[in-house]
């Protein structure tokens, strides 16, 4: 049987030390060892039985659960106040043959694979190399679990790729502890998996557009996400360039998204004179220094087919300070003692350090493991990408008159998502993040809220759309944001949620974030046929 | 004259001092493969703060005729893999003198480590 230890807290924190919040109890669920239940499948359905009874074990206290992986996000969304439950060690997987397809299905078997909610993306790749294949993009980081991921919408910079949830294709949920409450999820218009596969995992199978994409970010509150299946491609490698380049060159980039004259490059311009489009796009700014400096910091990264004997990546990967925006200002920062307004002036004065960058790895060595850096917050606005140079303009003045506060910003690219609550919600979504250090809010410095508040108004008195990344911070009590970024999908969520969980369980799964957000609040659903299976 | 001469004396003291607080360090050695074992809750707020890390702090004693000494790990709830992700070592002059007054008998050992996850 699978273990569950089960600890007597007080609180609870994330990684970044965003916290912390209350919880009385703590679930840590591990695998029945291999050597006394040596089939895979045997162990995953085992361990669906154990998370059954501890979804008993509240209902009869009628308390709430969810569960979370590496506590990676920033925001409250993965906490509840009675019990949760730490996954990460639940992280066996399955690859697929040709029999185990559905009659419609338009996938290799090849690139098909189960993983367990508990594998962290670095174990993922891992697993994946063994088979030559390589997930499509990542958060341009590797901690974090696939459920943690999916379910709060995590983003690389691929721009013509989109978030990990987008190329999920199977979803498997405990949205209950009775018999006939294990549910495998899938898209009726691409069928994956057959219903024998389902069955193997004891689960009901639905196959409905609707109900997959509202699940697919689903916030932890679609059930326990116990598998995910994931469409993978064959390993490849990313050659990454690190420079400095004109600020109009940067923005227009990042407006038009158009990199066939852009010649910054010389080594990817093709033999018709046209440069590559990149894989990858970010863009650093030190807003403190927009007025004085010429150049900003751009990230590229070009795809090109895997090879074995490569140079290693490592030496420049390693001392990069440009992996990641919490580095590069904790690398600012960490040139001036440990006070915030030093910090700040630091900023002020510094131009991001000159770089000048090139590596080649797979997708698993550019984005190894960010080690931790202390406290951190972040606040990710999602917008058109054509109204990237404007909204750039609106928060890093809001940053400047309303703080000032330690952080800079970086832009991000993301292709559009089917999921109905993805902030990658615009043909190509612009993620303007800002990162920093957590600052004493008792001081004068403002809390982040209120800054997080003013940025949200001053994109709404400029009429500019936006949305905001889950897994960050932000104000998320303002009065209608969610309705306001996501209007009829809001509403459709809410909907699907309510006909897949019953009563109880949509009390069970229920949590501070989702209260705050009004994304608890109950529909009616008319359509005895909503979450039918389609196929 | 004679103040000079303390001074002398000070300022290499100072030095010695100085000298002997650098044989105080630690070196960290990390796999580029493999995912380390998770920790939770999360309770340090260090390098490890996300890691299931052991500590030993101990001292071990070699016999007559033992020439080095091998730490074993071993699969542990704490360590389910066996195998190792990340090991520092500390040096320290408490160390080092302990070892030199003992003829190498004596040995202090402060490493901290972290298994990889098991699969």
């Amino acid at each position: 049987m699978a273990r569950t230890t089960k600890l007597s807290l007080n609180e609870w924190d994330t990684l970044h030390n965003n916290g912390p919040w209350k919880l009385k109890t703590l679930y840590k669920t591990k695998l029945e060892a291999s050597s006394l239940m040596p089939s895979d499948i045997d162990r995953y359905n085992d361990a669906a039985q154990e998370i059954q009874r501890l979804l008993t074990e509240t209902k009869n206290k009628n308390e709430g659960f969810r569960a979370y992986g590496s506590a990676w996000s920033m925001s409250n969304i993965a906490h509840q106040k009675d019990r949760m439950h730490f996954n990460a060690h639940m992280n066996t997987y399955f690859s697929f043959k040709d029999q185990d397809l559905h009659a419609l299905s338009r996938y290799a078997a090849e690139n098909l694979f189960l993983f367990q909610c508990g594998n962290i993306i670095k174990e993922i790749s891992e697993k994946l190399e063994g088979h030559g294949k390589s997930l499509k993009t990542t958060g341009a980081s590797n901690g974090q679990t696939i459920a943690g991921c999916i379910s709060t919408g995590v983003h690389g910079s691929a721009v013509n790729v989109g978030s990990l949830q987008d190329y999920v294709v199977g979803l498997n949920l405990i949205i209950g502890p009775n018999p006939g409450d294990i549910v495998y999820l899938e898209r009726h218009t691409k069928p994956a998996l057959n219903d024998v596969f389902a069955q193997k995992l004891r689960s009901r199978v639905i196959r409905n557009d609707g109900l997959f994409n509202a699940a697919l970010v689903g916030l932890g509150s679609f059930g326990f996400i116990h598998g995910v299946v994931i469409e993978a491609q064959n390993l490849f490698l990313l050659k990454r360039y690190v420079k400095k380049i004109k600020k109009e060159t940067a923005l227009e980039l990042a407006e038009k998204l158009n990199f066939k004259s852009f010649k910054g490059i010389p080594e990817e311009v093709n033999s018709s004179g046209e440069t590559n489009t990149p894989y990858h796009y970010k863009v650093f700014i030190n807003q403190y220094r927009e007025d004085k400096d010429k150049d900003y910091v751009v990230e590229f990264m070009y795809k090109k087919p895997f090879k074995l004997n490569y140079p290693d990546p490592f030496p420049v990967i390693k001392k990069s300070i440009y992996r990641d925006l919490v580095n590069v200002a904790v690398e600012i920062g960490s040139r001036v003692p440990s006070t915030i307004p030093l910090f700040i002036n630091a900023l002020k004065k510094s131009i991001l350090p000159k770089v000048d960058e090139t590596s080649m790895g797979t997708l698993a060595e550019t984005f190894w493991d960010a080690p931790y850096q202390g406290p951190a917050f972040a606040i990710s606005f999602g917008v058109d990408h054509t109204d990237s140079k404007e909204a750039l303009k609106i928060l890093s003045k809001v940053s400047i008159d309303e703080g000032p506060m330690p952080g800079i910003f970086a832009m991000r690219f993301i292709k559009k998502s089917d999921a109905t609550l993805s902030f990658a919600r615009f043909p190509t979504t612009c993620m303007i993040e800002i990162d920093g250090v957590l600052w004493n809010e008792k001081k004068k410095l403002g809390t982040l809220k209120d800054l997080s508040r003013k940025m949200i108004e001053a994109l709404q008195l400029h009429g500019i759309a936006f949305t905001l990344h889950w897994g960050k911070n932000a104000d998320w009590n303002f009065p209608g944001l969610v309705d306001h970024m996501y209007g009829q999908d809001a509403v459709n969520w809410r909907k699907y949620r309510c006909a897949l969980l019953s009563e109880d369980m949509q009390k069970l799964f229920l949590n501070d974030f989702l209260k705050e957000t009004m994304l608890s609040k109950k529909e009616t659903v008319l359509d005895p046929d909503l979450i039918k299976s389609l196929l | 004259m004679k103040t000079k001469n303390y001074l002398i004396l000070g300022l290499f003291m100072l030095f010695i001092v100085m000298l002997l607080m650098q044989s105080c360090y630690s070196v960290r050695l990390r796999s580029v493969e493999g995912t380390y074992e998770p920790a939770a809750p999360l309770v340090r707020n260090d390098y490890y703060r996300n890691m299931e890390v052991i500590e030993i702090d101990t001292v071990i004693t070699l016999g007559a005729i033992d020439k080095d000494f091998t730490y074993l790990i071993k699969k542990s709830d704490r360590c389910p893999s066996g195998k190792l992700h990340t090991v520092e070592y500390r040096n320290t002059l408490g160390a080092v003198l302990l070892s030199g007054i003992t003829f190498g008998r004596k040995r202090k050992v402060k490493i901290k480590y972290v298994c990889m996850k098991s699969n």
